[in-house]
């Protein structure tokens, strides 16, 4: 669960992306959101996987996450919430790039050493299991400057009379 | 060192998965309406290919060459991209919960992405090393990268232009992606893969 941060002010960065989130539990002070699946979630090849079609429980439980209740949010309640994309964008590095550029550096160098395949095939698993340590620690700077978290940006609105959906974002 | 570059500029550009291959068009349709959503995907589905591609040439070079199965490759392939996305998931999810929050949803996506299984097969037909079945699979995933990130940059410019009423949505997709691939064709003849 990510740390309860009060996040009320628009995210970094120009592009935000925005999901609705409904409040299911409240501990500590702080409101635990579940994400609801979006217009096209549930209509992939890959539904039963995500835990959308199939309600999977434990994949839905890791996607909830706390916001400071600055709101004054009940539970049921559904709102907007945000993340930058510039996050988005170094969240992906930090957990990709990283570990593949040191594996693919290590697995190289050791090729290029005349290391041979399996010497070769032990120093990318290496340079793989460094990068993923290398990650880590990018990733617990970023989660404690907040960097990661959504931020609450508005109540979203329910479906109007006669509405079976209500796609706006509030 | 030569040869390695000539054999990642060949699968990145020359012979790109998308638009030389046609591969994974699933995801270069769907998951590129916004750029960033694009760029989490693709680096993503490069950490994936590159980790499969690895993993299918030592099922390939150690189990299904010597015991002579070649009839099993496809079934195993599928599965050992199976185990790779599951393995990614795992480390992203104990590497840091934010982070897994962050990017999860893109995750189970790239088990059904025709793109992994293709380079899989791809590779084994090439007949190449370790390290050239790597870094094949790693420079086609940047290819893939490349295109997706480009396109999704195209198609949000798009999204504000006033386009014909039945041009609208995927039509005009579709014929951007078609120039697209004819722009990469100019890479044809620069680097053989």
């Amino acid at each position: 669960m990510s740390q309860g941060l009060d996040h009320t002010a628009t995210p970094r960065g120009d592009n935000t992306i925005e999901a609705i989130a409904k409040v299911v539990a409240f501990e500590r002070g702080l409101a635990v959101l579940e994400p609801e699946p979006t217009g096209s979630c549930n209509g992939c090849m890959s539904a039963a996987l995500c835990g959308t079609k199939t309600g999977n429980t434990s994949r839905l439980l890791a996607k909830r996450f706390t916001l400071a209740n600055s709101a004054g949010l009940s539970i049921g309640d559904r709102v907007v919430v945000g993340l930058g994309g510039g996050s988005l964008l170094r969240a992906s590095v930090t957990a990709y790039a990283i570990p593949l550029l040191t594996m693919l550096v290590a697995m190289v160098t050791i090729d290029q050493m005349g290391g041979g395949e399996t010497r070769t095939m032990v120093g990318a698993v290496a340079g793989l299991g460094l990068g993923i340590v290398i990650a880590r620690l990018s990733a617990t700077h970023l989660a404690n400057r907040g960097d990661l978290s959504p931020r609450f940006i508005r109540r979203a609105y329910g479906p109007g009379p006669g509405e079976s959906c209500h796609t706006d974002l509030g | 060192m030569h040869d390695l570059l000539l054999l990642i500029v060949g699968a990145a550009l020359v012979n790109n998965v998308v638009l030389a291959r046609f591969l994974g068009l699933c995801s270069f349709m769907g998951v590129t309406t916004k750029q960033e959503t694009a760029v989490g995907m693709s680096l993503a589905t490069t950490f994936v290919i590159t980790v499969s591609c690895m993993g299918d040439w030592a099922v390939e070079k150690y189990l299904l060459e010597p015991y002579d199965v070649g009839f099993l490759r496809t079934v195993t392939f599928i599965l050992v991209i199976a185990a790779a996305v599951q393995f990614t998931e795992l480390t992203v999810r104990k590497v840091s919960p934010t982070l897994f929050k962050t990017l999860g949803i893109y995750l189970p996506l790239i088990t059904t992405n025709c793109a992994v299984l293709g380079l899989a097969l791809l590779l084994v037909e090439g007949k190449m090393s370790f390290v050239n079945a790597t870094l094949f699979g790693f420079a086609s995933a940047l290819g893939y990268s490349l295109v997706m990130v480009i396109f999704a940059g195209l198609r949000e410019r798009i999204a504000l232009a006033s386009v014909p009423r039945l041009f609208a949505g995927p039509p005009v997709g579709f014929i951007t992606a078609s120039l697209l691939a004819l722009a990469f064709m100019g890479f044809s003849g620069m680097a053989t893969n």
